[in-house]
């Protein structure tokens, strides 16, 4: 459910950017950042370490435009991909409208992309999400390196519905990287009901 | 019409009641933010901030501090203080949906900025769960399906697929 803020008459929703750690969601982030106009984009803050790992989160607010008087904004996120910062993975998580789970496609990632993605359902799962309908993306990033977790392992081993969303991306020259993030911005779009 | 916490009727607004508080505080601003990071009411222009960014940390560093609220055995501390050279902010906790952020420079005052705070936050509370109501109806009065044509065809126009996207094939 997007936020609608009648003073500054402005409907904003919340996408995320999930995934395990070092997998490319702040890499995604950069790039849109980079390649949005100026007039549509707001400041890009970044909560880093010293070893540039993502402490709290990445963030930055992107303004579509006016529809029916009201200024229409997405507010992207990233979470911190490491085990230990669960807590703050929680807090970025609730309230998003949807999601772009972002993958490391190296097959020795496999275990961490299916850790992370149960982690999020679960969390999705007790903010009271409905997961069958929630906007998902599942982004298979780093498609460049070799030794590859093949497209669908993934969906195979979580068992996901046939038709959840899918793409492949080297976020690192912005391969893949706009097309995800028009397909969740309209997923989300498409989701958006009254309640 | 809202009652005031004084009692008298009047047509009061977040932003009116914002700026009543810097008023009597002379704080440089004071900021409503939703937990979810979302700036609802600002009022004063003394320090020209990015308050988009700043809901969004205070909303983070709000609930991350929930957490180690939880972890030393209290449910939530309602008021932070970050103390600086020259600025400080007053952090507080308005109902359970919005914190209340205020910035001021003169330290003494600090008194008087938590009293307003304090003064303040019930009828904040009001206006907010007021608002949320308002929100509602507003909602009745978009047209829908027009809405999402329109969004979509912005979300084409504005994240553009450039040639850097030929190695990715067409999701749909």
């Amino acid at each position: 459910m997007p936020h609608l803020d009648l003073n500054n008459k402005q409907l904003v929703f919340k996408i995320v950017y999930f995934g395990p750690g070092m997998s490319g969601k702040t890499t995604n982030l950069l790039f849109i950042h980079k390649k949005i106009f100026d007039r549509y984009k707001g400041e890009m803050v970044i909560l880093d370490t010293e070893e540039e790992r993502t402490l709290f989160f990445d963030f930055f607010p992107v303004s579509l435009g006016s529809i029916q008087g009201f200024s229409l904004k997405i507010h992207l996120y990233t979470i911190p991909g490491q085990i230990y910062y669960e807590a703050s993975r929680r807090i970025i998580l609730e309230g998003a409208d949807g999601v772009v789970f972002v993958a490391d496609s190296k097959v020795d990632r496999l275990d961490e992309n299916i850790d992370m993605y149960r982690r999020m359902l679960t969390n999705l799962d007790s903010f009271g999400v409905d997961i069958s309908t929630f906007p998902i993306v599942l982004q298979y990033n780093k498609r460049d390196f070799k030794d590859l977790i093949p497209l669908g392992k993934i969906e195979e081993i979580l068992n996901l519905p046939e038709d959840v969303l899918v793409t492949e991306s080297v976020a690192t020259t912005g391969s893949g990287v706009m097309r995800t993030l028009q397909l969740i911005s309209k997923e989300v779009i498409r989701n958006f009901q009254l309640d | 019409m809202i009652e005031s916490v004084a009692g008298e009727k009047s047509d009061l607004s977040i932003n009116g009641v914002l700026t009543d508080l810097v008023g009597k505080t002379e704080a440089l601003t004071a900021l409503l933010i939703s937990r979810r990071g979302i700036c609802l009411g600002q009022a004063g222009g003394g320090a020209k901030l990015n308050s988009t960014a700043l809901a969004a940390l205070v909303a983070g560093m709000f609930s991350a501090t929930k957490e180690v609220a939880n972890i030393v055995g209290e449910e939530q501390f309602s008021i932070l203080l970050q103390q600086g050279e020259k600025r400080h902010i007053h952090i507080s906790l308005i109902g359970d949906k919005t914190m209340m952020v205020i910035v001021f420079e003169d330290y003494s005052r600090i008194g008087r900025v938590r009293l307003a705070a304090k003064k303040s936050s019930p009828l904040l509370v009001r206006l907010v769960n007021k608002d949320t109501e308002d929100q509602k109806d507003a909602m009745q009065n978009i047209s829908i399906p027009d809405f999402k044509e329109y969004a979509l065809n912005l979300i084409d126009r504005i994240f553009v697929i450039g040639e850097e996207e030929d190695a990715s094939p067409r999701p749909e």
